[in-house]
Parts: structure tokens; sequence; C-alpha cells
């Protein structure tokens, strides 16, 4: 079995333990997230006839990222990053945010997911599609359960490039 | 046969008569029988309430009377310390002997059984000529010997496992090994000054030494006392195990390969 390590990343409140908690049961407390900025989850799948265990690394919001161990981002084979469709400010410096964590963790390719697609109308996800800088892998739903798996297997087919 | 004619006048006044004897009996019976019903019809309505308000005050009886009776007790503890001391004291007293009798004969009977064993002419001599620990040293070592009790080796960067050693049964490696590494980047982050690494973790009876490489890191979780001769041994012998490693980095793709390297140069040793 191979082990890879990714990250979510994203700011605070996208959905990112959300997403997390539909694609895997197997984690720490909550309660790490916020008292050292991460936590650890566990998946094991199967892609393209390979079992992959993903190591789930869960960090916390990217804003006011100087206080998150850059330690964190190392070593990383794979990274999403999370934003609420529903939220203007989780997208507005997406740029950033994305060079900042490819800088830390020397990732060329990161998956680019936008979440709770379930709150905003059609109409209204198109327009924000529009906004968006960056060229969006997916719109998800982790309430609804909606494009969560795919999503995570775009990012273990990211880790096996 | 003629029928004798009824007397009605006599009937009237025995009627009469009656009347007058029992006029008060009457009205005491009917005063009676009214406060009767009245208190019947009274207990229908009010039972119900009674019942709720009992259950309610069953219920929330901590929270109505709590302070009450908690300022009460202490006001009663604090004027009469002297009586609840002698209350307490017999039974504390007998709990708390009972205890430490209890350890005290297990260490008496550790503490002879290694005295015996280490202070026989062959082991004295055995230590006599191979030097370095002393004797309080070897018999604290027997009592409370220290046992390796997890080794973890992981990736320094990605905190992937990719070798271990466990006596008992801990909860999922993977995750262990990632968030310690989460834990050590955070330790490391907050309190180290340039590249200083974390190196010990404590608990209450383990120790978590931690011992770091260019690009691994060895974890080893120990119970019993860790005396510096134990962690000088440990880490010639972490030293000697992560030297293999880094050699011959195929050990870190092959798990199996390395957990039994893992058992022979840490545990069998």
């Amino acid at each position: 079995m191979i082990a890879k390590k990714v990250l979510l990343v994203g700011n605070f409140g996208v959905g990112k333990t959300s997403l997390i908690r539909r694609f895997v049961l197997n984690e720490f407390s909550e309660d790490y997230i916020s008292t050292i900025g991460v936590r650890v989850s566990k998946k094991v799948v199967e892609y393209e006839n390979e079992t992959i265990k993903l190591m789930i690394w869960d960090v916390a919001g990217t804003s006011g990222n100087e206080k998150i161990p850059k330690a964190y981002f190392l070593g990383a084979h794979a990274a999403m990053f999370v934003f609420d469709v529903s939220r203007e400010e989780t997208y507005l410096t997406i740029d950033e945010n994305l060079q900042m964590v490819k800088e830390l963790s020397g990732l060329q390719n990161i998956t680019i997911v936008g979440n709770k697609k379930d709150l905003l109308t059609q109409k209204e996800l198109n327009k924000v599609i529009e906004q968006v800088s960056v060229n969006i892998d997916l719109i998800t739903s982790a309430k609804e359960n909606d494009n969560v798996e795919a999503a995570f297997m775009q990012l273990t087919a990211q880790t096996l490039n | 046969m003629k029928k004798t004619p009824v007397d009605n006048t006599k009937d009237n006044r025995f009627e009469l008569l009656r009347e007058l004897l029992l006029a008060e009996d009457r009205e005491k019976f009917e005063s009676l029988s009214k406060e009767v019903i009245f208190r019947e019809k009274l207990a229908k309505n009010v039972s119900p309430l009674m019942d709720e308000k009992i259950l309610d005050l069953r219920e929330k009886f901590p929270e109505y009377f709590g302070d009450t009776i908690t300022e009460t007790i202490k006001v009663q503890i604090r004027d009469s310390q002297d009586e609840v001391v002698e209350a307490l004291y017999p039974i504390m007293g007998k709990l708390v002997k009972k205890a430490i009798v209890s350890e005290i004969t297990k260490l008496t009977e550790s503490v002879n059984k290694t005295v015996k064993e280490k202070f026989s002419i062959q082991e004295i001599l055995k230590r006599f000529f191979k030097g370095k620990k002393n004797d309080a040293d070897v018999v604290l070592q027997e009592v409370f010997e220290p046992i390796i009790e997890e080794v973890f080796i992981i990736e320094k960067d990605s905190g992937l496992l990719s070798g271990s050693y466990s006596r008992g049964n801990i909860a999922d490696k993977d995750m262990v090994s990632g968030m310690l590494t989460a834990i050590k980047s955070f330790a490391e982050d907050a309190f180290s000054k340039e590249g200083q690494d974390l190196e010990d973790i404590k608990f209450e009876t383990f120790q978590l030494s931690i011992q770091n490489f260019k690009s691994i890191y060895i974890a080893i979780a120990c119970s019993g006392v860790l005396n510096a001769t134990f962690k000088e041994e440990l880490s010639d012998r972490i030293n000697n195990l992560a030297e293999i490693i880094l050699r011959d980095r195929s050990y870190l793709s092959d798990e199996e390969r390395l957990n039994t390297l893992i058992f022979q140069k840490l545990i069998e040793e």
C-alpha cells in the first residue's frame, strides 16, 4: 500500500472539515484543529488498481497564516484548496492564497474546490464561477454529499502525478 | 278479621319528637358531610397539581436547594471541623493505610527479589569486571524496569509512518504518527530557536523520546524508570538502527522488513 500526505487548506469556515467528515470517519478529535491548527485523518482508497492510504491534513484557515507552522505543508503529495461559494471573502484573494500554499508545500498543482453549492441557485453559482480568477476543479456540497468523493479522487490522482 | 285503624296522630307525634331530639345531630351530620364532600372535591383538583409539584421538586431539588444545602454543609463543616475530622479520619486513614501497605509490600517483595538476585557473588563479580553501574542503579533498574512500549519510525516532513513496534494495542498508528508530527512541528515552531528539535514528551507513567535524523525521526515510548544508563544504551541502539536505515533507504518503503529490523535492533538485543 502506498501512503500519501494530502493537505486541505482554505479560509476558516469554508467546510474543509465537513468535506473530510463526509469522506472519512476515521479521524482525531475536533479539538486538535483549534489547539494546534491541524488535524490528521486517514482514508484508504482504491485508485487505478492501486491501494492508497491518504493521510489528510486538515489545516486551519489560511487567513492569518503566519500563526500556522510552515512544517504542516512540508512533504505533501497533493493539496486541495477549498473556498465557500457563498462567501466572497473566501475566494477574492484566491491567487495570493494559492501562491502561498504552493510556496510552502512545493506543489505545482492544487485541486481547487468550491464548497456549499447547496446555498446558491444555479444562476448565483454561475456568477461566482465567473468571478473566481482561477479554474475551479469541482463544485461540491458536503451537506448534500455532492461531488465530495469526486473531489477526493481528483486529489488522489494528483498524489500519483 | 277486622283491621285496626291507623293512629296517625300517634305517628306524627313520634316523628315530631324524633325531629326535636335529633335536630342538632342532623345539623352536625350535614355539616360534616359537606366538609367531606368539599375535601374530596378539593383533593381531586389539587392532587395532580401536588403530584406535579412533588415531581418538579424531586427533579430540581439541587437547583432549588443546592446552594442553600452546600452553604449549610460548608458552615456546618467549618463550625464543627473537629467532629468531621473525627468522623472521616478512621475511614480515610484505613483506606490510605491499606493502599500504602499494599504498595510497600509489592515494593519490598520486588526489592528483596532483586537484591537476592543481584547481590550473589556471581553478579557482584560480573558488575565488578563490567564497571559502570552503581548498586542503587542496578536495584532501581530491576524494580522499576524500563520497558519499550512503542517505536515509531516516521518520515520527518510528511509524518508518514515507515515502520513501528508496539507491545500492546494502540490507536491507529498512521494517525498517531501524523498527529505526533503535527504536535512536534507545532511545539518546534512555537518554542524552539533555529532548527532545534523536540526531544522528549513526558506523561505520568510514560516517556516519549524522540531522536531526529535528516529525513526521519524515531519516537520511542517507554514506561518505568529511565535511568542514565538505559537512556545511553537506548540512544546507542537507536543511532545504530538509524544508520542501517539511512544507508539502505529501501527499508523505508518496506514496512514489514523495517518492523523486523526494529524488533531485532531495539527489542531483542
